[in-house]
């Protein structure tokens, strides 16, 4: 069983039963990233150039990922890991939990080299309505278990646990930060800030990975767990992803106040939704937009494989291989 | 919503969609299915504005339109090509009325005056003006020749290469650039106006491609036109900052640079002044990792440079990990690139499992100058003083060990790149002057250098493509090609000026020059030749043979004519050798046979009579060398280097911007065969590798492979066939899927013992990519799951309970009108396209493209044999919002597996 109380043979590695968990654990440790492998301080130079409205909306995704990495980290250390027993599943969520520093740190790097007012930056999650209203939201489905203890021997306290997980893993991580990213590639697929654009790649192949495990979690203990199965958890559930579609809509609207070249609020707006039907689709709901993906563009940035010409761009495409490396110095 | 546009002079006026109807109408004119082509851009065009638009970014949107299109029709490409073009021609051209014929009038008739214009404004060389006869080289500006570029080419062009005004505009148009290249390269010459029409008509056809530097430069008051420099810092202080400086000046002209750092001494050895040890060569690299990351062109170019180390140096293992991305960042180099100089005895010592010793280049000064068996002679006398103890610093490791630690370095970081000192040495032709001690950023070029003489290399590439004619070569076009673009490099070097003595010493001593080769992938492709074929080696021998032999001949035609390079006495050349001989000497030396095929595959070159013609004089210390083109191949519109297709379809991050390639004869072939709407979309899911794709017929799939599913053993065996007739090297690009070492290690010594002198990036296909977008993901589906949907499907019965409480009005992309005057029918369109009416079809109608068709320049604009029976659904403008009905993914379907971003 994935989740419920840890008994002592879960503290044996072997025998593996989730081997996915265990996979993508050793694809995490190969995708091993640092910020500072940016040069960062290059994109300044289009920077000064950018028009307001532009700059605006990359503070404000800067503003709310910053934190959000830090809140998906808490919701794992305190929603997610205590309740499973898997110690495969711990290792994955224990690389998790440094990718999440890891991205917070580099946001912080980007706060650090644009020139943004920070304290507006770090007050902004808090003072604009349509972005606490996301935070909030998060919150709401992380504290029962993070400020009770959890049963998730009961339906109920199951149930918890997998409303957590999409309100974190699948709306916030699955949707927001997809939105997110495609907005700042954005700026990169028109030859502007290639290097922030460098870090959202990094970023997004490990969100990619994080979903994979979140939809495998779901996925697996749905299937461990016949008994929340029903139609009525799964309206549940999909209002949970609606819901956090409702505001991240809102929120695009203070993103977007008036357009930028290639986007605008009601475009981005259709790519959560666009994004949000896959979700559903693969959580076995179905698509309850039927949008269509405006971005077109986005089959460059993301989803072939890229050739970098080395001296012009950082490759983000190359692995760290802890097994190669057996014969290392003297 | 209430559209208004804000236009250059800061007004704003009411947004006209059908100004921007008629522009894209003009832009699709000619082409297959233009109005649905007008309809899909109109629409996605639409999507993107906001209220205060500037026309410029309106512009802008148009073209992203056009090119997010170009992988569901490669036709788009065309369309977005002459969408960039328009906005060029107004700002260069000005204003012009809609006719092409007019257009291409007002594009000669100006000429004349923008030269005069760009000498004035302080950017252009007096001499354009003064050495021509210009009214004569404006009657033969082609403006059709623009048909020829894609858009990832145009756009590469106007970024990197033409002259950009104040604001960071275009100052020229692409033929005017072409133009001001070839003129800029004869100003010496006795007919500088019949030159420039030479070179201007090989280039503006792509037929060949200067250097990056050459294309910046030529014709400007800047001519720093040299690609290469070559560079070695001496031991001790008051070089190695004079060398910082010179990398500065020479990165600041926009050069690339090698910088061997073998003589730097050890850490641990004594400095003379007071005996405190010294730290090696780390920290004196770094300063010039962080000076050349300083030199910054336009806030993006960086500068670029590749240290090489020889691995007999004692501080190589630190050397090895100095492009790692953990540890101290200042062991770190961030930005240069690293390569290891790499002798026979090392190799020999893998293979015997022997010891390999690292030594105190200041205890063994003369190593650095050594090779093959004078090197390993006197490095086995080192290694009995170093068991002696007569050595202060020395350390030694089984040689293999160290193989294995440079390619785990290799897989994990991609460097350090390896290079063979020995077959660059006991092969080269020009080291009459000294050891070659390096090779150069791209590992192509061998020259030597020394305290005084930074080497330098002056590039130019053929592109193969255009010269295939019906599947032939067309060698009589081939031949005036390899001619003019050697004459050309050697008209450079004299019009050349350089910011450092030293280089601009050994540039007119030596003369050296490196013509390469692109499209070698490309015209394998147009012949139905799969990379890895035996066919294919055999035509890179025969085609590298008849290149080397013209380009040689045409050097010594030169001689004859200007006189021959100073340092041409006791070359090999001076001997009557040509690169060909040279193999006898390395077999000789290594007392083996290269395990290559030698005959030759172009019949009927006499090389006898050649070599004698070589023995009374050579222009040019070198003439080949194959640079990996990066983005003259883009230019080109072709593959670059000898470079296999990265995938079918691939993302390019370039400094000019993002650009999908899109493999534009594979298209063409799918198009012809009724296949391409059904499988491009599989396309883009299997990222451009179409083994799996069982619809396409399997000859097709043997060709199109991609590079990682190609055997790497046909990299080699392409660059050991072309190596032959090579004086200097080639970018031999690598691309593994296997991580295991042992493999990895059993192909660089493949390489080794086919004489391939040196080998440039690794890329390792990434077992692990982001998440896709634009393709059907379902990531439950390929773990055999459905989650919610036994429950959903047993409620479906009940629709009441169907539809949920707070669901948000859905904003699919149909809802969004295209531009209300989008000609919807046959009839209206062509009304509305008026002077621009298919029947017309004036752009692709131009002259140029009927009476000559270049078809090798790039993929013909080609009518398909057969239509595609029905259009991309995504073309089609009418289907109703929802009409994507959710469904739940089939498991079952086996495709669906490889949409998954699974990690194999």
């Amino acid at each position: 069983m994935l989740i419920g109380k840890a008994s002592p043979e879960d503290m044996n590695i072997h025998p593996i039963h989730y081997q996915w968990a265990y996979d993508l654990y050793n694809q995490a440790v190969r995708n091993t990233w640092f910020p500072h492998e940016i040069a960062l301080k290059e994109d300044l130079y289009d920077w000064e150039k950018m028009t307001d409205d532009e700059r605006h909306a990359v503070e404000f995704l800067i503003s709310f990922f910053n934190p959000a990495e830090l809140i998906v980290n808490r919701s794992i250390a305190l929603g997610i890991y205590p309740y499973l027993k898997s110690p495969e599943c711990h290792l994955y969520l224990a690389k998790q939990m440094w990718e999440e520093a890891n991205h917070c740190v580099a946001f912080e790097y980007v706060l650090e080299t644009f020139p943004i007012d920070r304290d507006k930056a770090f007050s902004l999650h808090t003072n604009i309505p349509s972005m606490k209203a996301k935070e909030d939201y998060i919150n709401h489905y992380m504290k029962r278990m993070t400020e009770d203890t959890l049963d998730v021997s009961t339906p109920e306290g199951k149930k918890d646990f997998i409303r957590n997980l999409v309100a974190t893993n699948i709306v916030m991580e699955g949707i927001w930060f997809y939105s997110g990213f495609m907005v700042v590639l954005s700026f990169r697929q028109r030859n502007q800030l290639r290097n922030l654009g460098s870090l959202i790649n990094w970023v997004l192949r490990d969100e990619s990975l994080h979903l994979k495990f979140g939809m495998n979690l779901i996925q697996n203990i749905l299937e461990e767990n016949n008994d929340i199965l029903t139609r009525e958890f799964a309206d549940e559930i999909k209002n949970i992803v609606v819901q956090g579609v409702d505001l991240e809509v809102a929120y695009n609207k203070d993103l977007f106040p008036r357009g930028i070249l290639g986007l605008n609020a009601d475009y981005v707006n259709q790519y959560v939704q666009y994004v949000a039907d896959r979700r559903l689709e693969e959580l076995g709901i179905g698509a309850h937009y039927g949008a269509k993906n405006p971005a077109k563009w986005m089959s460059g940035a993301t989803d072939v494989l890229e050739l970098v010409n080395f001296f012009e761009a950082q490759n983000t495409s190359y692995e760290v291989d802890g097994h190669a490396t057996g014969k290392k110095k003297e | 919503m209430e559209l208004t546009i804000t236009k250059r002079d800061g007004t704003r006026e009411p947004f006209n969609a059908d100004k921007i109807n008629r522009s894209i109408e003009r832009a699709c004119a000619g082409l297959p299915d233009a109005i649905s082509m007008v309809t899909q851009i109109a629409t996605e065009t639409r999507l993107t504005l906001y209220d205060g638009i500037t026309t410029e970014e309106m512009d802008q949107a148009t073209i992203n339109a056009a090119v997010q299109n170009i992988k569901e029709d490669i036709e788009y490409d065309k369309v977005a090509v002459r969408l960039l073009l328009k906005t060029v021609y107004r700002r260069v051209v000005g204003d012009y009325e809609n006719s092409q014929e007019v257009l291409r009038k007002k594009h000669r008739e100006t000429f004349p005056a923008w030269v005069k214009k760009g000498v004035d404004d302080g950017l252009l060389d007096p001499r354009m003006l003064e050495k021509f006869d210009l009214k004569a080289l404006a009657a033969e500006l082609e403006i059709g020749r623009d048909e020829l570029f894609l858009y990832s080419g145009l756009s590469t062009l106007l970024h990197r290469y033409s002259i950009k005004d104040k604001s960071e505009q275009p100052y020229e148009t692409p033929q005017y650039f072409f133009m001001r290249v070839a003129m800029g390269l004869s100003f010496n010459e006795k007919d500088p106006t019949l030159w420039a029409k030479r070179f201007y008509d090989k280039m503006s056809q792509h037929e060949y491609i200067s250097g990056g530097s050459t294309n910046i430069g030529a014709g400007t008051t800047r001519p720093s036109l040299s690609n290469c420099f070559l560079m070695q810092m001496e031991d001790d202080m008051q070089h190695i900052a004079k060398s910082v400086a010179d990398v500065m000046m020479l990165s600041k002209a926009s050069g690339g640079i090698g910088l061997s750092v073998t003589k730097l001494r050890a850490t641990g050895s004594p400095l003379s002044s007071n005996n405190t040890p010294s730290s090696g060569p780390t920290p004196f690299a770094k300063i010039v990792d962080t000076a050349i990351r300083a030199i910054q062109r336009g806030g993006k170019k960086k500068g670029a440079l590749c240290f090489y180390m020889e691995n007999w140096h004692y501080d190589f293992p630190e050397f090895i990990d100095w492009k790692h991305n953990a540890g101290d960042d200042y062991m770190r180099m961030r930005t240069a690139d690293t390569a290891a100089f790499i002798s026979d005895e090392f190799m020999r010592r893998v293979e015997n499992h022997e010891m390999w010793y690292m030594f105190d280049p200041k205890e063994t000064p003369d190593l650095v100058e050594l090779y093959g068996t004078a090197f390993s002679k006197r490095y086995a006398e080192y290694i009995e003083k170093a068991e002696r103890g007569e050595l202060r610093v020395f350390k030694k490791v089984p040689a293999e060990e160290q193989y294995r630690q440079i390619l785990v370095a290799l897989q994990g970081t991609s460097h350090p790149w390896l290079t063979w000192k020995d077959p660059i040495n006991l092969r080269a032709l020009n080291n009459n002057t000294g050891t070659i001690h390096m090779s150069n950023l791209c590992t192509e070029i061998c020259l030597p250098q020394d305290r005084e003489n930074i080497a330098v290399c002056n590039l130019a590439s053929l592109n193969l493509a255009a010269h295939i004619h019906n599947k032939q070569v067309d060698w009589e076009k081939l031949e005036s090609s390899v001619r003019y673009a050697i004459r050309q490099l050697d008209d450079l070097i004299d019009i050349n000026t350089l910011p450092i003595a030293e280089a601009e010493h050994a540039d007119k001593e030596n003369r050296a020059v490196g013509l390469g080769v692109m499209g070698f992938a490309d015209v394998l492709e147009k012949f139905g030749m799969a990379y890895d074929s035996p066919h294919a080696w055999d035509f890179a021998d025969r085609i590298f043979e008849f290149v080397s032999y013209v380009a040689i001949d045409e050097s010594a035609n030169l001689a004859a004519e200007r006189g021959a390079y100073p340092n041409f006495k006791g070359s090999g050349w001076s001997k009557g050798m040509v690169p060909i001989d040279s193999i006898a000497a390395l077999e000789k030396d290594r007392g083996m046979e290269l395990t290559v095929d030698k005959s030759h595959h172009y019949k009927g070159l006499n090389w006898d009579t050649l070599r004698e013609k070589v023995k009374r004089g050579m222009r040019n210390a070198t003439l080949m060398a194959v640079a990996p083109n990066a983005n003259i191949g883009l230019v080109a519109g072709t593959t670059p280097g000898i470079d296999p297709r990265f995938a079918q379809v691939f993302s390019r991050n370039k400094i000019s911007g993002k650009y999908m390639d899109l493999n534009h004869n594979l298209a063409n072939d799918l198009k012809n065969l009724g296949l391409w709407e059904k499988v491009k979309d599989r396309i883009i899911a299997d990222q451009g590798d179409i083994t799996a794709i069982d619809e396409i017929p399997a000859h097709l799939r043997e060709v199109y492979k991609t590079s990682f599913s190609t055997s790497p053993y046909a990299f080699i065996e392409v660059a050991a066939r072309a190596q032959k007739w090579i004086d200097q090297a080639l970018s031999r690009n690598m691309y593994l899927e296997t991580r295991d070492i042992g493999e990895t290690l059993d192909i660089y010594t493949a390489a080794w013992r086919k004489g391939v002198k040196s080998t440039y990036y690794l890329h390792m296909k990434p077992r692990h990519t982001a998440e896709q977008s634009t393709v059907q993901v379902n990531k439950a589906a390929a773990m055999g799951k459905r989650g919610f949907a036994a429950v959903m499907e047993a409620a479906a019965e009940a629709p009441a309970a169907a539809q949920p409480a707070a669901a948000v009005p859905a904003i699919p992309v149909e809802s969004v009108a295209p531009f209300a005057k989008v000609p919807v029918t046959a009839t209206t369109a062509e009304a509305k396209l008026g002077p621009m009416s298919a029947a017309q079809a004036p752009i692709d109608a131009m002259p140029v493209k009927a009476a000559r068709p270049f078809a090798g320049a790039k993929p013909a604009p080609q009518q398909p044999l057969v239509q595609p029976a029905t259009r991309p659904q995504a073309t089609s403008p009418s289907p109703a919002p929802g009409a994507s009905a959710p469904r739940i993914m089939p498991p079952s379907d086996p495709a669906e597996a490889n949409l998954c971003d699974s990690c194999q």
